[in-house]
């Protein structure tokens, strides 16, 4: 394989065939808004930059296209505060383990407002 | 439908001093497959356009995108290439263009006609 290939990431598809385009305005979700938001406060107040998320978000690799794009910056703004020290592995589990108690959310991947904000 | 040649305000871009290239080179974009956070598309590597505009001088994102200050500010130039160029097999009209912006260190001169 060349470098070519190995180099170019997942975000990179100009060129290739698209298949369906989904042009549905799904809107945003509750946790979407929610981690939306610390994305943005986390820009302005400098402490991620935008160039930054995007290499993280390009760093998933094969994830990236399976994931929604919230899951992808979400994704990438964690892959930054751990990178940057503001939380250890341990310290992000075990806290989401706490609020995931709080609110009794018994699915690992559910959110405790998904009904209501369903699509 | 009016064919705009000039923009209608004035550009609120940064100044470029010591810019390489001005409006009307030839460049050919650099044929190279860096791994890391790159700004330049795949499929637009090795062609070869002319400039448009010179935008500004900006810090570097390829360098930002890893903790860096991106200092010193690279220039950013807005390349114009024929669509019949960059694709091959391209139907639309003969004229039709994609315009680009790119920094100045993934541009070389280009002597050739695109």
């Amino acid at each position: 394989m060349s470098d070519e290939a190995i180099n170019k990431g997942p975000h990179d598809i100009g060129g290739e065939p698209a298949g369906p385009v989904d042009t549905t305005d799904h809107g945003m979700r509750f946790w979407e808004k929610q981690a939306n938001a610390l994305r943005s406060v986390l820009s302005r107040s400098g402490v991620v930059k935008v160039d930054e998320l995007r290499r993280a978000a390009e760093g998933l690799g094969d994830e990236y296209r399976k994931l929604a794009y919230f899951e992808v910056t979400t994704s990438a703004l964690r892959t930054l505060m751990l990178e940057k020290g503001y939380f250890t592995e341990a310290e992000l589990s075990a806290r989401m383990a706490e609020i995931r108690r709080r609110f009794d959310v018994p699915d690992e991947m559910e959110s405790p407002v998904k009904q209501k904000a369903k699509r | 439908m009016r064919r705009q040649t000039e923009p209608a305000t004035r550009s609120s871009y940064a100044p470029a001093p010591g810019h390489r290239f001005n409006v009307g080179d030839r460049v050919r974009i650099r044929q190279a497959f860096p791994p890391g956070h790159r700004r330049t598309p795949y499929y637009i590597r090795g062609k070869r356009g002319v400039i448009e505009r010179i935008c500004g001088a900006f810090p570097n994102p390829e360098e930002l995108a890893y903790g860096f200050d991106g200092e010193p500010a690279k220039v950013l130039y807005r390349v114009r290439f024929l669509q019949g160029h960059v694709w091959p097999g391209y139907r639309g009209p003969a004229h039709d263009v994609i315009e680009m912006e790119i920094y100045e260190h993934w541009l070389e001169p280009d002597g050739d006609k695109p």
